[in-house]
């Protein structure tokens, strides 16, 4: 199965943490074929997922929430960041506090930390 | 010193220790090359059964809340992403009403790109789900 070119070997998980604003957030990485699940949070609960994939007809990935409560944008705009970045379908699950948008921006910069430092596990 | 050393240790082991725990599998079922991954949240279990590496299918399989009288339990199941057939929910409920029970009833979340839906293939694939068991 092609993968942006290269072989698909199996699907691989992958964990980190980091502690960011006093908190300990976690992350869990699944690695799929011509894509990624990534679910952040400090707590082990699934409140939401987004879906999201390039589209050649908007520069700007197509996304779109199948879990979880609307009124969170966190999930929907976290996966189509991820996915005009890395050029794949990503499902994003973010159980965060929302009412923290400088958390939201950490953790999202500590991700592409990770996407650089390894991006063997996405 | 020791003592410094062992906190430290501690600390590092903490830090990389997730809070969230997957066991995966990968077999032959019928000449196809078949995937689980099953991964355990305090309110969901999450299910991935691939035969193509991605999530495909996307269903929420829902213990409804029991009536008074002691009948079987029932589930609900929805397609949240892709194609809403019925055998889709029929696959879904068959392999995943075993892991809500088990789970003490915590409803399923379960990825589904199968290439083979037999009878025969199914039954493999909930064997393959019993040796991922994270609940």
């Amino acid at each position: 199965m092609e993968d942006n070119g290269a072989e698909f070997k199996g699907i691989s998980v992958h964990n980190f943490s980091e502690k960011i604003l006093e908190q300990v957030v976690h992350f869990h990485v699944m690695k799929l074929s011509g894509g990624f699940f990534l679910w952040v949070g400090s707590a082990p609960v699934l409140s939401n997922l987004a879906v999201s994939m390039s589209s050649k007809y908007d520069s700007m990935p197509l996304s779109t929430l199948v879990m979880g409560d609307p009124s969170n944008t966190a999930p929907n705009s976290l996966a189509q960041r991820l996915a005009k970045k890395t050029k794949k379908q990503v499902f994003v699950s973010y159980s965060l506090p929302m009412t923290d948008s400088s958390l939201s921006l950490l953790v999202e910069n500590r991700i592409k930390k990770e996407l650089e430092l390894h991006p063997e596990h996405f | 010193m020791y003592l410094f050393l062992s906190f430290f240790l501690c600390r590092v082991n903490k830090m990389s220790e997730s809070v969230i725990r997957s066991k995966q599998a990968q077999r032959e079922v019928n000449g196809i090359s078949t995937e689980v991954v099953c991964t355990e949240f305090s309110n969901y279990i999450f299910v991935v059964l691939t035969q193509y590496g991605k999530i495909g299918t996307l269903i929420s399989v829902t213990p409804d809340s029991r009536s008074n009288d002691l009948s079987t339990p029932t589930f609900s199941t929805k397609v949240l992403l892709g194609k809403d057939e019925p055998l889709t929910h029929v696959c879904a409920k068959n392999l995943a009403m075993f892991v809500s029970q088990e789970s003490g009833n915590r409803p399923v979340l379960l990825g589904l790109a199968l290439k083979d839906s037999s009878i025969d293939a199914i039954k493999q694939i909930k064997e393959m789900i019993k040796s991922c068991q994270v609940w």
